[in-house]
């Protein structure tokens, strides 16, 4: 107990006298633990389109009303031996209504006035090989529609196809570009938290080394003369990771929120998918501090 | 209580210290290490309190040989056998005479009752009983170095080593400090101090361990400076 006392007195004795130090590094960690989140937030953010505009399915065959028990065994088991095909699984028309009532949970003009007969039964087909889609289209007899372009499919019991592999690879190049974007410059950002909050921990030792010298004296052990400045540092670190997701809950409420409902096709990251990220944010500002820690204290390693 | 056997010390920059140097100091002496600037005073008191390793021979305090302890447990505990004083007192300018001893405590982990008892108790000790809640600014040479003696001796160490601890101070304070000194060796701690003060060696007529060029010259047991 005493010694906890002793280690939150030293740190918070410590963050006093370095205090503009101290303010650096925890801005810069708050920055780049917020770039961090956002990274995050943008990835989930288009995961969400991605669901709401396929389904995460590659081609969708949709089935004609109404639907024969026969013919979904039958064509679910030729349309697994395609080679093409990696996965299919069927989705009836209550599951379909159920999917569709989840996504657009936030636009209640959708949900309510569209009854549930009108979703149709499909096949959700992942592919193994997307160059190869030609053999499903060729399975199915489907010709292109040259004035909707709907791929209708003269087998019977098929409505038409639906091709997402055009779309996918679109938003999928969308995310990589924007998350990898943030990702870097959060990952620059992070390094310099890392440098900033080291260099505080460095100086904050400079300035008590007469101190240490007497703790190391009188045979204060190791742990003893360093846990202060790690704690200090974790303490840097965290105060960036909260003010982030604060932040982000923040963004989240005044900017998505303003969002909702006005694009009504689009899905929003609700605070459920904030809530889902801050342990990511913790566990890269407990990174922070570590690395920070490690390499500002090195040089008083010895006794 | 101390050995050094056949100790020499060579610093990284090629400058000998010590060379082949062999000390034996029983518990309870006191000594004096005498000699000029450079000749290794410093040097063995850093080899005590293991702050260097010797580049041959080996060094005991205590019945422990000094360098293979491990930093992690084995040299914090030899250091709290041995008190340390110093000619610039080192002592923390922005705390008060009771907290400066205390801090020696406190960062060796001792529970407050045993704090509360000890520090006051040493502080009566060394005549500052009167001093407790004055900074190191508002005390002469003299009594700063009391408050260090008091820093030194509050853990009750086996061993008490002196750098030149009246190097800063008027011949009467000296004396005073010696006295002091000489008081805390009377209770059984085995003090060496490392000294440059003629008249001080002279007048306290102990064993005296001459160093001159890293070499011992001469080792008189109730000696004087030269």
């Amino acid at each position: 107990m005493r010694r906890i006392e002793f280690y939150f007195r030293e740190t918070a004795a410590g963050i006093r006298r370095n205090g503009i130090m101290a303010f650096a590094a925890m801005s810069t960690a708050f920055i780049a633990l917020f770039l961090f989140g956002l990274a995050l937030i943008i990835a989930r953010e288009i995961n969400l389109v991605i669901e709401a505009v396929t389904g995460n399915v590659q081609v969708a065959v949709y089935l004609s009303d109404p639907v024969r028990p026969d013919t979904v065994t039958r064509l679910q088991t030729e349309l697994q031996q395609l080679p093409a095909v990696a996965s299919v699984q069927y989705e009836n028309k209550d599951e379909a209504c159920a999917r569709a009532k989840k996504l657009f949970e936030s636009n209640p003009a959708i949900t309510e006035n569209v009854p549930c007969e009108v979703y149709p039964a499909s096949f959700r087909v992942t592919l193994a090989d997307t160059a190869q889609y030609g053999q499903i289209t060729a399975r199915l007899s489907c010709q292109p529609d040259p004035t909707t372009h709907d791929i209708t499919c003269s087998e019977p019991g098929v409505l038409k196809v639906l091709d997402f592999r055009d779309i996918l690879d679109r938003l999928s190049a969308i995310t990589r570009v924007l998350r990898n974007g943030v990702l870097f410059i959060a990952v620059v950002m992070l390094v310099s938290a890392t440098v900033l909050v080291a260099n505080t921990l460095r100086m904050g030792m400079f300035a008590r080394r007469k101190e240490i010298g007497i703790m190391r004296l009188v045979g204060a052990t190791n742990w003893r003369i360093r846990v202060p400045f790690l704690i200090e540092g974790l303490v840097e670190a965290l105060v960036g990771a909260a003010l982030a997701i604060i932040t982000l809950f923040l963004v989240k409420v005044f900017v998505v929120d303003q969002l909702r409902g006005r694009i009504v096709w689009l899905p929003l990251i609700r605070n459920g998918d904030v809530l889902a990220i801050t342990p990511w944010i913790l566990i890269a500002a407990a990174g922070v501090a570590i690395v920070a820690g490690t390499i500002g204290i090195r040089r008083f390693l010895d006794v | 209580m101390i050995s050094l056997q056949n100790v020499t010390k060579t610093y990284k920059n090629g400058v000998t210290a010590l060379e082949a140097v062999s000390i034996e100091i029983e518990k309870g002496e006191f000594v004096f290490v005498v000699g000029p600037s450079g000749s290794g005073k410093s040097t063995t008191l850093r080899l005590l309190l293991r702050e260097e390793e010797p580049s041959m021979g080996e060094v005991f305090v205590a019945g422990k040989n000094v360098v293979r302890l491990s930093s992690l447990g084995g040299i914090p505990k030899l250091r709290r056998n041995i008190g340390c004083v110093f000619q610039d007192f080192k002592l923390l300018q922005d705390k008060t005479v009771f907290e400066n001893v205390s801090f020696a405590l406190e960062v060796i982990g001792k529970p407050k009752h045993v704090i509360d008892a000890r520090v006051p108790e040493i502080l009566d000790y060394v005549g500052l009983g009167d001093k407790l809640n004055n900074y190191p600014d508002e005390l002469s040479g003299g009594e700063q170095q009391r408050v260090s003696i008091a820093r030194a001796c509050v853990n009750r160490p086996l061993v008490l080593l002196a750098d030149e601890p009246t190097g800063n101070l008027d011949p009467n304070t000296s004396v005073d400090i010696m006295r002091l000194l000489d008081k805390v060796n009377k209770i059984g701690t085995t003090v060496v101090m490392a000294t440059h003060d003629q008249a001080i060696v002279d007048a306290m007529r102990k064993r005296v361990i001459e160093l001159d060029h890293g070499k011992v010259v001469r080792d008189q047991s109730r000696g004087v400076y030269s």
